[in-house]
């Protein structure tokens, strides 16, 4: 196999170091699901918060004319964005897909990492492309009835807020395994900020009873900025550790070894020469 | 029974969804001239509620609620061959399962949309085109999972990194094409006309086409390896 040839990364242009990791990285496969992650999540920001301004979302409580309004406004915007992501949408499958390798390197049952797997394959539908066909199919017909175009708008904003099951149960799947594996992938209290943003999504329950007011609303304080800043934490979190996961990364099945501390010598072995 | 002859049983269902994927798209009638996007509420109701159109469209789209998600099995299958490639790590094959779990459950939803638009055809006219526009925008846009499981396949094909690879390269660079021929669908939001529209050439016809030429060209390579190794297991035993 190439990789048994591993020298340390070359200097030279970015192209010619990403070629040479393409060819003689061991932790190639991780590390392109890792970029993934990174590309995904700030084309996630920039699609949601930039191009179409979904998020913060509209007010819950417009009339029909004010909704049509608001789709007259953005109508470019919406179409482009989301075309964007259905693009895009298919980079979670490798997302999970790291995820759940995360768990299967802990020492628990596999059952916690294909749980995680099928519940996340599963989120991308409710979470977030149920949101993208409603607004889009508002946003084609700006003519339509607008009492039709308001009912498309509380489908596409309160699927999109109002999914809130596969994150608790997948979040929670993801803290148990945590906090049971002996193989130190995560820290423990990575576990518990999984319980938090689990409870992030009980609290966003109430956007299905109130459709009006600065708390409760679909993009209220506790159900949209509480919830959005606990999940954004969360996910710069998780990010930083998986990195460090696949530094640490030895292919082995017992604990995963510490990184190298700065200063110290850094132990030999073809690993190592992988960043 | 040896382990692969399960497995032809699964490859030979491919052929079968195939014929009845393909009867379901001239069953249809707003396929084989598909439906424009610029028809009014009322030409859209007058076409759900034409005695000629109405049954074909409710027969073949529960013919298509039945197997709509029939190719699940042969992504099974490749996912059994990803996991023979030189990997490190089980992440490309988890990945096409979870393609596998997303992709043809949006396409069950715009079968959903179309049996509804065809449920009641007495409805007000405004409602018929929200279920029509929803059920063409879901099925022409969702392309992401598939995108996403050729880029994904092609990737673990190049790392497969072994004298003998389980896929040969063409493979991979023929997943990429397929990959780009499903873009433009994404975009189908954009035009009530021309070929982005969802009646248009890229959007309709390119992407159904690089779906068939995929199923097609798929299913004869997963053959020649299933038989393969059928046959080195006959020699094993």
């Amino acid at each position: 196999m190439s990789d048994s040839a591993t020298g340390p990364e070359p200097s030279g242009s970015l192209l010619q170091r990403i070629g040479w990791h393409w060819r003689h990285d061991p932790k190639i496969e991780l590390w392109l699901a890792w970029w993934t992650m990174v590309v995904f999540y700030n084309l996630f920001g920039l699609l949601f918060f930039v191009v179409t301004r979904t998020q913060p979302p509209p007010k819950p409580w417009w009339g029909p004319e004010r909704v049509v309004q608001w789709f007259e406004e953005m109508h470019h915007g919406l179409l482009i964005g989301f075309a964007f992501v259905f693009l895009i949408s298919g980079m979670t499958a490798i997302m999970n897909a790291l995820l759940a390798y995360s768990i299967r390197r802990m020492s628990v049952s596999r059952a916690f990492a294909y749980s995680y797997l099928v519940i996340y394959a599963l989120s991308t539908l409710p979470g977030m492309l149920l949101l993208g066909i409603g607004v889009t199919v508002a946003a084609m017909r700006p003519d339509r009835d607008p009492e039709i175009v308001r009912w498309l708008y509380d489908f596409a904003f309160m699927t999109f807020d109002g999914t809130m099951g596969v994150f608790l149960v997948g979040s929670l799947v993801w803290m148990v395994a945590i906090l049971i594996d002996k193989n130190r992938v995560f820290p423990k209290w990575f576990g518990y900020f999984c319980l938090c943003n689990a409870l992030t999504e009980v609290v966003v329950a109430p956007a299905w009873i109130f459709n009006e007011g600065w708390v409760f609303g679909w993009n209220g304080v506790i159900t949209w900025w509480f919830q959005v800043f606990v999940f954004g934490t969360y996910t710069g979190v998780f990010i930083t550790l998986l990195r460090k996961m696949i530094l640490r990364e030895d292919f082995g099945t017992g604990p995963l070894p510490e990184l190298a501390t700065d200063g110290a010598p850094e132990r030999s072995g073809p690993m190592q020469a992988a960043r | 029974m040896r382990r692969a002859d399960g497995e032809v049983i699964l490859l030979w269902t491919l052929p079968v969804v195939g014929i009845i994927w393909i009867s379901v798209f001239l069953l249809f009638p707003g396929f084989v001239h598909p439906m424009s996007p610029t028809m009014s509420a009322e030409e859209v109701a007058a076409f759900y509620r034409d005695p000629g159109n109405l049954p074909r469209i409710r027969y073949s789209m529960i013919v298509f609620n039945w197997f709509a998600v029939g190719l699940i099995p042969i992504l099974a299958l490749i996912v059994l061959q990803m996991r023979r490639m030189a990997h490190r790590t089980p992440i490309f094959s988890y990945a096409i399962i979870a393609c596998a779990a997303g992709g043809p459950t949006i396409f069950l939803m715009a079968d959903l949309f179309w049996l509804l638009a065809a449920f009641r055809p007495e409805r007000d006219p405004e409602l018929i085109l929200l279920f029509n526009d929803m059920a063409w925008v879901t099925f022409s846009s969702q392309v992401g999972f598939l995108i996403a499981q050729s880029v994904i396949l092609a990737l673990a094909i190049f790392l497969d990194r072994q004298p003998r690879p389980v896929f040969e390269r063409w493979v991979a660079h023929f997943n990429l094409l397929v990959a780009v021929a499903m873009v433009p669908a994404c975009f189908v939001g954009l035009a009530m006309e021309g070929p982005i529209a969802w009646d248009g050439l890229l959007t309709f016809w390119l992407r159904n086409a690089a779906v068939g030429l995929w199923i097609v060209v798929m299913g004869i390579v997963l053959g020649r390896l299933i038989q393969r190794q059928r046959a080195a297991e006959g020699v094993a035993a």
